[in-house]
């Protein structure tokens, strides 16, 4: 590429003053960005890819100062520039998007108008052309029914369409760089495909320059020419997608890799390799290389002392890491897989034709209107066995928390049994049990941040939980007990006194993951236990969740939307869409074809962080259907891309047989048997395509 | 006596109370750093200053015997409506630092000994409104439905019923000689042994030993208070109430609790959806457990800001009272009464009414700022 490049950053340093001192947050950054080009950021949460691209916008409010280097946006100084020209520049030339697509529209005003804005703001346009603009960006994102979206307000719209407007009006202004902060993260899988999707797209007819923030390997891979791998404020490694996937160079992002669940990943053969240690804070950062207090290849006197400079590796390719030259950077990790598979026992819980329905009155004080139902949970059965990993899979909205808490006691089914142990439990809420049952079925939530009572100390906290499940006598006894439990999630002793505040994500994780391990239980249910983590804590968390797991031979119902983790931990799968189990069988069968069509959109939807793999892309269309009124027939029948393939509309008048394929893998679907082998795989490895693994 | 003159005398007066506030101040200054939220509270400047005029005043209360330079009730002749420091004509070297009123009283020592009389209510009153707002907003947030309704219908009733009129009708003779404010005590004063049994039960039901110990000394302790001053039957004569400030008390008690009702549910609403409430309903705890250990210490950020803030609007509220002669008795050296009194003169004699004014105006600004230090300092972790 010639000319000057679209966006020039050389040696920018940002820091944020506060009443505690001046915090650095980003440190020495230098990019550049050609026109056309597409550049992923991706680093954990901390490591200052958001302040960069603030920095960009020149948005870092009150507090944040750039205190070093320049920016350079199609050859001007923006450092230079006075409030009134960034105005002018914002908003037409430089773009940015948000996680939140909510937090970004204005709720009080229709989608429409606020598409007006851009052109009548800065290109002085007539209300009626503007109006005919929105209309037409909207066309361009896809919008569904453009004209009548644009007299929507926000709130009317789901998550995607949001998103999708958020573009439209970043587009509308034609600008030269776009900036997406996470822009999928708040999103469903396939959701998320289809802005993927939608942006590569864009990238290709408008020729803007992208600069793409994610934590998501995967998504960098399937958006990005360029990557920047950011780690506590410096950037780690720079080059190519092809380098930095295949040529790995520094010690960071080839532990990041490692601490994935690629494919080829097994947690019996080669587990996930954890990054020791933790993120250092701004303040307390080491002198040297950053990442050298958990880096493999540290060495002491060389890796810390003095700045250490960006190197090049080959053209276009540089890494921070001062070792580049003499680490064999072939050698694969040396954690030795653990070659127990642990053994699967006679079932512990079995779910018949569990139901949930919610009434859905139009006034629920004086009654009247008419009665409608939520139908959240629809003819659910399945078993669960001693010791094993169960996987429950779909996106928001498919009834798998419903699930959760039916079995946990929060609520109560409407019909059908789900026994623990032979006895039933489904219309027993969580107050009337037993303290045996209750400590027999405990759960992990999700969000570590909001689970621990942020007032009370963390072996308060635990020691209550086994008074509560009757372990221990007295005091003394359960104290021990509860610092015993400290030990098992490798947690030190001391942390006993500590509030929750002064914990980590994953430390806070680790006290959830004891305290639901307190009274021995026989079925955990874990509600994505590590989605609101960083990569390089999931995979310590999730190995640690798993020992405990394999240790006591605790079934564990693991329920997430990631399909990567899921492929790696779960020993059997279940797919649920709308409140229905759609497909369901031992892990190897569900990720293999014949698949249930759904199974098959969600496994495309994924992106893997794997430049070997290929995936066939399957675009599902529309949004998934309300359960206040689900379609008629099969529940997938409005998006399925197979459906013309059965005869007589059956589809769309009969819910389809659970058919069983044998050894337990059932699909829910009237296509006919001979079809569904018939599937191809969706993830095939590049140079043998013969499948995966 | 000159202005300045009045001004050192008045200072000097106030001796013990600087002694007071340095012995406070200075150690908990040096050692803010390992006082936690306290300390933290100390380096606003906002902050260490209201706290610092509702000390003062504080203390003023506690120690009122020593600065005073005479009885607040005692009537000299010839001191009536006499400007700020006017010697008394029989004994040498004693003034009216601050005048006299209508009564020929001095203004200063009323103001000094009215301050016993607000801060002996105000702050009492408005943790018995809190308490009787926990019993009643954290259920009705917890368990919402048709409870929390019918709740929050009667507290918006006694909100949309005009205060003073409320007060006016609960001092009336007919409706004191009918019960209701003797009625009223008994249960508002029962509310707070309720809350405290139920706190130590819910939480030490699987420590016995704990569990019996800490409900006994609790019982006992309550039950004593209780009987002193709902029904003045306590056996040792230690708490007693005034059926007059007993009357008072209940208004206001009763005039706040709606508020304080619509903030804890509020605060309960928001709590109860966190991931820690379900995981403690999780591992079968009560509600009231979850009630009053999970959600409540959750709440405390903005229930203690309030709590500033209202023991300051009950002291205005004290004070409007005691100027509509509701209530204290009519030669009471509290604030509200004292300005009432001073009122009919103002236009000639201002003194008298200015100093309680003052008083008041200052201790409610102390409340405020402290509030708003206690804010700043939530705002930030």
């Amino acid at each position: 590429m010639t000319g000057t490049p679209v966006l020039e950053i050389e040696h920018l340093s940002i820091s944020f003053m506060t009443r505690a001192g001046e915090i650095p947050a980003v440190l020495d950054f230098s990019c550049r960005l050609e026109a056309g080009e597409a550049m992923g950021l991706v680093g954990e949460s901390g490591c200052g890819k958001s302040t960069v691209a603030l920095g960009i916008m020149r948005y870092l409010g009150r507090s944040g100062r750039i205190t070093g280097g320049a920016i350079r946006f199609n050859g001007r100084d923006l450092l230079a520039m006075g409030e009134r020209e960034l105005r002018r520049l914002r908003g037409s030339e430089l773009a940015m998007i948000y996680q939140e697509p909510m937090a970004s529209l204005n709720p009080a005003m229709t989608v429409g108008r606020q598409l007006m804005e851009v052109p009548m703001a800065h290109a002085g346009r007539s209300a009626a052309e503007a109006r005919q603009l929105a209309i037409d960006a909207a066309v361009a994102v896809k919008l569904p029914d453009p004209a009548r979206i644009v007299d929507a307000y926000p709130h009317q719209l789901s998550g995607g369409q949001q998103q999708r407007v958020v573009i439209a009006m970043a587009l509308m202004s034609k600008p030269k760089l776009l900036i997406l902060d996470e822009p999928t993260t708040a999103l469903d899988v396939t959701v998320e495909a289809g802005i993927i999707d939608l942006i590569r797209e864009l990238r290709e007819t408008s020729g803007t320059s992208i600069l793409f923030i994610s934590h998501n390997l995967g998504l960098v891979l399937e958006t990005c020419d360029r990557v920047c791998v950011m780690y506590s404020g410096e950037a780690a490694e720079t080059g190519s997608v092809s380098d930095i996937f295949t040529r790995t160079r520094h010690p960071y992002t080839q532990a990041l890799f490692r601490s994935i669940p690629l494919p080829g990943a097994d947690k019996n053969a080669s587990p996930l390799v954890a990054i020791p240690g933790h993120l250092p804070l701004p303040h307390e950062r080491p002198p040297g290389c950053h990442f050298g207090p958990r880096c493999d290849h540290f060495i002491a006197g060389r890796c810390d002392t003095g700045e250490i400079p960006m190197t090049a590796v080959d053209a276009g390719h540089d890494s921070r890491c001062i070792r580049v030259d003499e680490i064999d950077w072939s050698r694969t990790a040396a954690a030795a897989g653990r070659g127990t598979h642990s053994q699967i026992g006679a079932p512990v819980l079995k779910i018949d034709r569990l139901r949930k329905y919610y009434d859905a009155a139009a006034n629920a004080l004086f009654g009247g209107g008419e009665k409608r139902s939520v139908k959240a949970n629809e003819s659910l059965s399945f078993e669960a066995r001693e010791g094993e990993i169960l996987a429950i899979v779909g996106e928001s909205g498919c009834g798998k928390s419903t699930l959760a808490k039916i079995l946990i006691g929060l609520e109560v089914a409407s019909g059908g049994v789900a026994a623990m142990d032979d006895r039933p439990v489904q219309a027993t809420p969580v107050q009337q049990r037993a303290p045996e049952t209750v400590a027999s079925i405990q759960m992990i939530f999700q969000n570590p941040f909001d689970t621990l009572n942020p007032s009370m100390t963390v072996g308060s906290q635990i020691v209550r939980a086994l008074e509560k499940f009757g372990c221990g006598e007295g005091v003394a006894e359960r104290r021990q007990r509860m610092l015993e439990l400290l030990d098992l999630v490798r947690l030190p002793r001391a942390f006993e006194r500590r509030l929750p505040h002064q914990l980590s994500g994953g430390q806070k994780q680790r006290i959830g993951i004891a305290r639901a391990f307190a009274g021995r239980p026989k079925l955990v249910l874990a509600d994505e236990p590590v989605s609101a983590l960083d990569v390089s804590v999931q995979a310590a968390v999730t190995e640690l969740l798993m020992d405990v797991q394999r240790r006591s031979r605790t079934t564990m119902l693991f329920i997430s939307h990631d399909l990567s983790i899921v492929r790696y931990l779960a020993d059997r799968v279940v797919v649920m869409y709308l409140g229905h189990i759609v497909e369901q069988g031992r892990t190897e069968e569900v990720y293999t074809p014949p698949y249930h069509p759904y199974t098959e959109a969600l496994l495309s939807a994924v992106p893997i962080a794997d430049i070997k793999v290929e995936k066939k892309r399957i675009l599902l269309e529309g949004e998934i259907p309300s359960a206040l009124n689900p379609p008629s027939g099969c529940p997938f029948q409005t998006r399925c891309r197979w459906k013309h393939q059965v005869r007589d509309r059956l589809c769309e008048t009969e819910l389809p047989p659970d058919v069983d394929l044998g050894a337990g893998h059932v699909i829910k679907c009237h296509l006919p048997t001979e079809a569904l082998t018939a599937m191809s795989p969706v993830i095939a490895q590049r140079d043998e395509k013969t499948g995966m693994r | 006596m000159t202005t300045i003159e009045i001004t050192l005398t008045i200072l000097m007066r106030f001796f013990p109370v600087w002694i007071a506030l340095a012995l406070i101040f200075a150690p908990s200054i040096l050692f803010r750093r390992h006082l936690g939220p306290y300390g933290k509270l100390l380096e606003s400047p906002v902050g260490a200053f209201g706290l610092g005029l509702v000390l003062f005043w504080v203390l003023t209360a506690l120690l009122a015997q020593f600065i005073i330079t005479a009885s607040p009730l005692e009537q000299v002749s010839g001191m009536k409506n006499a400007f700020p420091g006017t010697a008394l004509p029989d004994a040498a070297g004693r003034y009216y630092l601050l005048g006299g009123d209508n009564l020929a009283r001095d203004v200063f020592s009323r103001m000094i000994m009215g301050s016993r009389t607000v801060l002996a209510i105000a702050p009492a009153a408005t943790l018995f409104a809190y308490v009787a707002a926990f019993m009643l907003g954290l259920p009705a947030g917890y368990f919402g439905g048709r409870f929390d309704s019918a709740l929050t219908f009667i507290a918006n009733l006694i909100l949309a019923f005009p205060v003073i009129l409320l007060f006016y009708l609960l001092v009336t003779p007919e409706i004191r000689a009918s019960g209701v404010p003797t009625l009223a005590a008994a249960v508002l004063f029962l509310l707070p042994i309720i809350f405290f049994v139920t706190l130590i039960a819910s939480r030490f039901s699987a420590q016995p030993a704990k569990l019996a110990l800490y409900l006994a000394v609790t019982l006992v302790l309550g039950l004593w208070v209780y009987a002193g001053l709902a029904f003045d039957a306590d056996p040792l004569g230690v708490f007693s109430m005034d059926p007059n400030r007993l009357n008072i008390f209940i208004s206001v008690v009763f005039v706040n609790m709606p508020v304080v009702f619509r903030i804890v549910r509020g605060l309960t609403l928001d709590i109860r959806t966190r991931d820690y409430i379900a995981a403690a309903q999780t591992r079968g705890e009560s509600a009231w457990y979850i009630m009053l250990w999970e959600i409540l210490p959750n709440a405390r950020g903005p229930l203690i800001v309030d709590f500033c803030l209202r023991i300051g609007y009950t002291t205005i509220l004290l004070g409007t009272l005691g100027f509509f002669g509701l209530g204290v008795s009519p030669e009471s050296p509290d604030w509200g009464t004292t300005i009432n009194d001073g009122r009919k003169l103002l236009s000639i004699y201002p003194h008298p009414a200015l100093p309680p004014a003052l008083a008041l105006m200052s201790l409610v600004l102390g409340l405020n700022l402290l509030a708003d230090g206690l804010r700043e300092q939530s705002l930030k972790d």
